[in-house]
């Protein structure tokens, strides 16, 4: 057996010897990860310096640019692409599957995986530049059915936010729970353009997910929330073709927004617009009332409800079916196949993919369709 | 069971913020191995195999996709709704990416969905089918054996 006092000093070499080795990782991580001041210069037009060392994501969410992101800078999204004109290495295997052929060659990157360790120069598209960072006020919450809220925010003072009907936000939820860092997730605005100085969402509860379970179970109001916005560019395109509108569950939120720019700027009335909306069972509804006050308004406004299985001791007037099913048959039925027509979609890949193929067969082409996917 | 250099290597992908900002674990603090040789004991008490589990759970994710983002009901006996979310994640074993997306499965008595709630990914399904790896206590996607077995009716 050791003396007591030999086993004390073993214990105080072992930890002097940490001590000393996290010391040293410590100075050769500053070395060698010291990239010092670095030269960022975007779109030829904007030169700037900034400390090496970070992702590009994070170096141009310092300067006050920031490039759209469903997932808070993880690589998981693929939203954050940027053209890079300098060399940074080869593409990372983080980053191929998330481009096509065309970005590969043109050295398109994820700025969310891309360090920034040497002079670098990037393009964006210009509109990139419009996008800020807001803290917001929640205003109110309001439980829509029992898994989508309307969430309001205020705007800070002064904001002066200018976006399009269609375009979304990115809202940032602080470390909860397990989660250790701020987390943000793109939804589509639900409010008029008209509306200065608030901002409206509708926020589905998804099973697991990290910001709606956030905003779902533990946002209230008064609270600050970050929006980084305007993001996106689904709009209405200014045409006098018929607007075929399909979007079920939370996928209303852009058609709320779009048809409230209408009517506030009195043009809702002067184009064909068929508005497809549903869910499983009919307590997935909403707005019922504000959608058939606009069809009873506007004769031109057309408003298609659709319930694929109501519950039991629900009354649903119609036949039960999908949304796409009543998008088939409307097409079949009521829609004219001479009447020039856009589509505008809203929702799951699934459901966007079903839609577009029934869009196809009834004489649609893919570039007057437009849409905003939730993957 | 042994930590292996491959079970390291994933334990540190299953972190918080390393894949996903939750992580895998929740307040789980055994190390991976104990993790999953608990669950295949608790597999093998429950009678349930792990081919047809991760069958199970495909087929209903097949299913329930058919939904277009709304619930769907299942051979009258399950309620499943699948959310898809944009991107992907990687496997915390680095052997494949897969879709984000989030399916929830509800046994369902007289039309209305009862006891236990499956929620789960395509991840899930390949991590419990080539890893045995159901993640940790607390996690939100865990897969507790007894409510598979009460769930998928196997």
């Amino acid at each position: 057996m050791f003396p007591l006092s030999t086993l004390a000093a073993q214990a105080l070499l072992i930890g002097g010897v940490s001590v000393l080795m996290a010391v040293m990782i410590s100075v050769i991580d500053s070395i060698v990860n010291n990239y010092g001041d670095v030269q960022l210069d975007i779109n030829g037009k904007k030169q700037v310096t900034v400390k090496g060392g970070s992702k590009l994501l994070g170096t141009l969410a310092d300067q006050g640019i920031f490039l759209p992101s469903a997932c808070g800078g993880r690589g998981s999204c693929g939203a954050c692409k940027c053209q890079v004109k300098s060399d940074v290495g080869p593409h990372l295997p983080t980053e191929v599957p998330y481009l096509t052929q065309q970005e590969l060659r043109e050295n398109v990157r994820l700025a969310c995986q891309v360090k920034v360790k040497a002079d670098i120069g990037i393009q964006i598209p210009e509109e990139l530049f419009n996008i800020k960072k807001l803290s917001c006020t929640v205003e109110s919450m309001t439980n829509l059915t029992y898994d989508i809220k309307e969430v309001r925010l205020k705007l800070p003072e002064g904001s002066d936010l200018t976006y399009t009907a269609g375009q979304y936000g990115q809202i940032e939820v602080p470390a909860y729970g397990g989660i250790r860092e701020p987390s943000a997730r793109a939804y589509s605005f639900a409010s008029a353009p008209q509306e200065k100085d608030t901002l409206e969402f509708l926020i589905r509860l998804v099973p697991g997910g990290t910001v709606t379970t956030y905003v779902h179970k533990f946002l209230k109001v008064g609270d600050k929330i970050n929006v980084v916005a305007p993001v996106g560019d689904f709009r209405v395109h200014d045409t006098q073709a018929a607007m075929i509108c399909v979007g079920g569950g939370s996928g209303m939120a852009p058609f709320r927004s779009i048809f409230r720019d209408m009517e506030a700027r009195g043009v809702l009335g002067e184009r064909d617009i068929w508005y497809f909306f549903g869910g499983h069972s009919v307590k997935d509804l909403y707005f019922m009332d504000w959608l058939k006050e606009l069809a009873a308004k506007y004769e031109r406004f057309h408003f298609i409800p659709a319930v694929s299985e109501p519950g039991p001791g629900e009354v649903w007037e119609g036949k039960p079916a999908r949304l796409i099913d009543v998008l088939a048959e409307r097409f079949k039925t009521e829609i004219p196949r001479e009447l020039a027509k856009e589509g505008y979609l809203c929702g799951s890949p699934g459901m966007l993919d079903a839609s577009m193929e029934i869009m196809r067969k009834n004489g649609m082409t893919d570039d007057k369709i437009y849409f905003d996917k939730f993957a | 069971m042994k930590m292996t250099e491959q079970l390291k290597k994933a334990q540190a992908n299953l972190v918080p913020g390393a894949i996903v900002e939750e992580g895998f674990l929740g307040h789980d603090r055994r190390p991976l191995a104990d993790i999953i040789q608990h669950d295949e004991e608790a597999f093998a008490e429950h009678g349930l195999s792990w081919d047809a589990v991760a069958e199970r759970l495909k087929y209903l994710l097949v299913e329930g996709e058919k939904g277009l983002g709304e619930p769907v009901t299942v051979e009258g006996k399950w309620r499943v709704f699948v959310y898809e979310a944009r991107g992907q994640f990687a496997c915390p074993w680095e052997d494949g990416l897969f879709h984000k997306d989030s399916v929830t499965v509800q046994r369902l008595e007289n039309g209305k969905p009862v006891g236990d709630r499956l929620v789960f990914n395509q991840l899930c399904i390949h991590m419990l089918e080539k890893h045995h790896f159901l993640e940790g206590l607390g996690s939100s996607f865990r897969l507790h054996p007894a409510a598979l077995r009460n769930v998928l009716n196997l």
